[in-house]
């Protein structure tokens, strides 16, 4: 068997240098690139200073871990909604707990984080079980677990009476870098394996990028989908914690925001290093070049508003060319 | 020109153009020298054919004789590579399917393209250029259009009905409806009575008589020889991608017919006897086996060892008992055991576990993701295998077992990294065929194994399947080329949803087979 047989001519294009192609793979980490040089090379005293750097990450740690969680579902194909509610009532759920129980700081956290992994759990058996929608599915359990927030708390923030140790889980450095980086760079590790290096990972991969396929190959798929799900609402529920921690109080809508900054940074990481594919990696990078954006803004000493164009713009630009170029390189 | 196309379709009339004494005689339409290649496969080579008004053109011809493709093409979905069409003495390109329904040819396929939420009448309205003011539709107009239509169709439909709700044979009816609600000069009509009934069927002819009388001309494609013998003016055979010829009404009989469309006169042709190996105990024994409306009653035995083929036509319901045997659908009625236990797999997972895999006929959709690596796509099936420290899998071990398989069935790769969209499609076909046999199966089901792939690849896939079985593999082989299931031991013959005939060694040949399938149950002299 001789290997033109096999390979058919044409097929396979081998350009000296695929242009497309590389705008497609690396652009959105260029763009990351351009953005931290432009501001070394601008504001070098304040931006190019190692208390900024960890500025930077401490203040993208909870988005990070919020997002990273996100990727799951949509590594799997589908969607969630419910993560921002889902981490502000963990973190009221939390809070509630220390006040009113007198419930340790480790435990009030595991309570939360395997409520968190509850409201999953449900989303994902909706989606799979039933067969509804993702969107709607996680909208629906989202709004349902702002009305057990407000069951709990009645809507006003929940504040510890002596909230210094609970402070201490974010506010506590260790070498000079806050504790929630640690947890972050600590989440992406184990996060990362579980995507790249567990059958359930794998499993995921194959069920967001061919679900005829995955099943066929004898995978199970809805289990598969409910597991992202899972992590999905635990990463949300330990973010929801660490931000009430931040200012020793629960507030009833203190993590809802969090959604569309994590929804923004896993579209961009698809542009980072992978053909269009949700990655652990990719999401990282994406939080982190939202986080170095406002925080360029902020040294310039821009107004308010143009974190949200600056942001908006980004998702644009990053997926948009990421897809063009993707486009390109295989036509 | 896109305005003269509409003008051209809105003054349509089915009579002929008046002062032109030679438009009388004039064929509706006519292909001119169709030439289509596919890749290495010639799909249809220099087919000049004409279509009257008021005539019953069929075509038939075994599987991948062109008909297909020649529908493709005259719906405007395929371009030809050379050739033309020719519509009422005019040159005509359909760049795309609204051009061939513009000029008044309509396309019934084999697979319904109906919204099944939809009531009968909005799939009907589909397309039905009848938007009242500011494109808002009227929908008075399309009801009482969809009414008129459905009045001489089938005046018993509920046309309020969600077509999820009416049978197959009604659906039918709803898609043939949607090509009346405009002035339809030309339908074809694939495979139609597939799923109808006898009464269906002479339902279905009555309406056609109806049309072509108003001068319609009805390209009428069928497995359905007496079914074609009776409706047609014309029959038209296509072999190998060639037009072999065409014969006008009472010319020609069934038996007459099967032998044009096989090729060679039907009789045993005896091959040198073949070693055919001793049957062994069955590993897989199915009885009775039932998923309607494809699998009717299915019983089968399946040796350890033995190649057996499943041969049969478009919809004969291969596919669908394939998919019982692996867990991918669960029957009504019947049973399976496996190795004498009684086997009744829930899913493909439990199918596996069992020892039984199947390679699915769309390898792109259904076994390959083609973003991902050969490594992802070879292992996938069996990640377990390759957990190294921690039960984390490892790369090396993920990497290793993709280059066994590369090894083994010689597959053309860069590297065991390289995305499988890549890869062409026999090397593509190996990996589908590499994934499966890593999960060691008894049973190795495929189906259309060799669809797509090229000469040599062949080749070497069928080398791969002997191996299997010498190994002690049972391996079942569904193919719609008859050739291939030559190095099959024994094959079996599906014909509507059951087991028709069995063929053994010597006698599996492609014309055997292919008259086989076209055997009618009545006509049948049973069983060789």
């Amino acid at each position: 068997m001789t290997a033109d047989v096999i390979t058919e001519p044409g097929r396979r294009t081998r350009a000296p240098f695929d242009g497309w192609g590389f705008v497609g793979k690396y652009g959105a980490l260029l763009v990351l690139a351009a953005l931290i040089i432009a501001m070394t090379v601008l504001h070098f005293h304040t931006f190019a200073t190692k208390s900024n750097a960890i500025n930077v990450l401490s203040q993208s740690a909870l988005t990070a871990i919020i997002a990273m969680g996100l990727t799951f579902p949509l590594v799997a194909g589908d969607f969630d909604l419910s993560i921002g509610y889902t981490g502000s009532c963990s973190g009221v759920i939390a809070c509630t707990l220390m006040v009113s129980d007198g419930f340790s700081i480790a435990t009030a956290f595991a309570v939360a984080v395997a409520f968190g992994a509850a409201v999953g759990a449900i989303n994902g058996l909706i989606v799979t079980k039933i067969g509804v929608n993702p969107l709607v599915a996680t909208l629906g359990v989202g709004t349902v677990v702002v009305g057990i927030n407000y069951a709990i708390a009645g809507g006003t923030p929940v504040a510890l009476t002596n909230p210094l140790p609970f402070l201490h889980l974010t506010l506590g450095k260790l070498l000079g870098v806050p504790y929630p980086v640690y947890v972050m760079f600590g989440l992406a590790l184990v996060l990362w394996l579980l995507l790249n290096r567990t059958v359930t990972g794998q499993s995921m991969q194959a069920v967001g990028g061919n679900p005829v396929a995955a099943r066929l190959s004898g995978l199970h798929v809805d289990r598969v989908r409910v597991t992202a799900f899972v992590i999905a609402g635990a990463c949300a529920a330990i973010a929801g914690v660490l931000l009430a921690s931040t200012s020793g109080q629960a507030a009833s809508d203190g993590a809802d925001g969090y959604l569309l900054t994590a929804f923004a940074a896993c579209f961009f990481g698809t542009a980072v290093l992978s053909n269009g594919q949700f990655h652990i990696v990719g999401t990282l990078v994406g939080v982190l070049t939202v986080g170095i954006g406002f925080n360029a803004i902020a040294l310039i000493g821009l107004a308010t508003y143009y974190q949200f164009l600056f942001q908006g713009a980004l998702l644009i630009v990053g997926v948009g060319v990421g897809t063009f170029a993707r486009r390109r390189a295989q036509a | 020109m896109e305005t003269a196309v509409k003008r051209h379709a809105a003054e349509v009339d089915v009579s002929p153009v008046a002062g032109n004494p030679a438009a009388v005689a004039r064929p509706l339409l006519e292909t001119r020298g169709i030439s289509k290649r596919y890749g290495g496969t010639q799909a249809l080579a220099d087919l000049s054919l004409t279509v009257s008004p008021g005539h019953v053109q069929a075509l038939v011809g075994a599987n991948g004789a062109g008909k297909t493709t020649l529908i493709k093409i005259l719906a405007g979905l395929e371009r030809p590579d050379a050739g033309e069409i020719v519509l009422d003495g005019q040159e005509v390109q359909f760049h795309r399917p609204l051009d061939a329904t513009k000029h008044g040819l309509s396309f019934l396929h084999q697979e319904l393209h109906l919204v099944p939420s939809f009531t009968a009448t909005q799939n009907m309205g589909l397309g039905y250029q009848h938007g009242g003011r500011f494109g808002v539709l009227d929908r008075r107009a399309i009801r009482r259009r969809a009414h008129e239509v459905m009045q001489r169709l089938d005046p018993q439909l509920d046309l309020t009905a969600p077509v999820a709700t009416l049978t197959v044979s009604q659906r039918w009816m709803v898609s043939l409806g949607r090509s009346l609600m405009r002035t339809a000069r030309l339908i074809a009509m694939d495979e139609p009575t597939a799923a109808f009934t006898e009464q269906e069927c002479e339902r279905l002819f009555e309406i056609i008589r109806g049309l072509t009388a108003e001068g319609v001309a009805v390209l009428y494609i069928s497995h359905r020889l007496d079914e074609v013998l009776e409706i047609s003016d014309d029959v038209a055979v296509l072999r190998g991608s060639r037009l072999i010829g065409r014969w006008s009404r009472g010319t020609i009989d069934r038996r007459a017919l099967t032998n044009e469309i096989v090729g060679r006169e039907v009789d045993e042709v005896i091959h040198q006897p073949a070693a055919a190996r001793r049957r062994q105990q069955p590993v897989l024994e199915i009885e009775n086996l039932q998923r309607l409306p494809r699998v009717c009653d299915v019983t089968l035995d399946l040796g350890a060892g033995e190649i057996l083929g499943l041969a049969g036509l478009v919809g004969a319901g291969r596919t669908e008992l394939a998919r019982l045997l692996f867990g991918a659908d669960r029957p009504t009625g019947g049973k399976m055991t496996l190795r004498g236990r009684p086997y009744a797999p829930r899913s493909p997972f439990d199918a596996i576990r069992r020892g039984i895999a199947l390679v699915p006929e769309e390898r792109r959709s259904e076994g390959l993701l083609l973003a991902k690596s050969i490594a992802f796509n070879v292992s996938l099936a069996t990640m377990e295998q390759s957990r190294g420290r921690f039960a984390l899998l490892s790369p090396g071990r993920l990497g290793a077992a993709a280059h066994e398989v590369i090894d083994r069935l010689g597959v053309q790769a860069a590297s065991v990294g390289q995305p499988v969209g890549e890869l062409s499609g026999g090397n593509q076909q190996k990996l589908v065929i590499g994934k499966y046999m890593r999960t060691a199966p008894s049973v190795l089901i495929l189906d259309e194994p060799t669809v797509g792939v090229d000469v040599g690849a062949r080749a070497e896939i069928y080398k791969i399947i002997r191996g299997l079985a010498a190994s002690g593999t049972a391996v079942l082989v569904i193919s719609s080329e008859f050739e291939e299931l030559e190095i099959c031991d024994r094959v079996a013959v599906m014909r509507a949803g059951r087991i028709a005939a069995y063929v053994t060694a010597p006698h599996v040949t492609k014309e055997h087979l292919t008259s086989l399938c076209y055997e009618a149950g009545k006509e049948s002299d049973g069983p060789t």
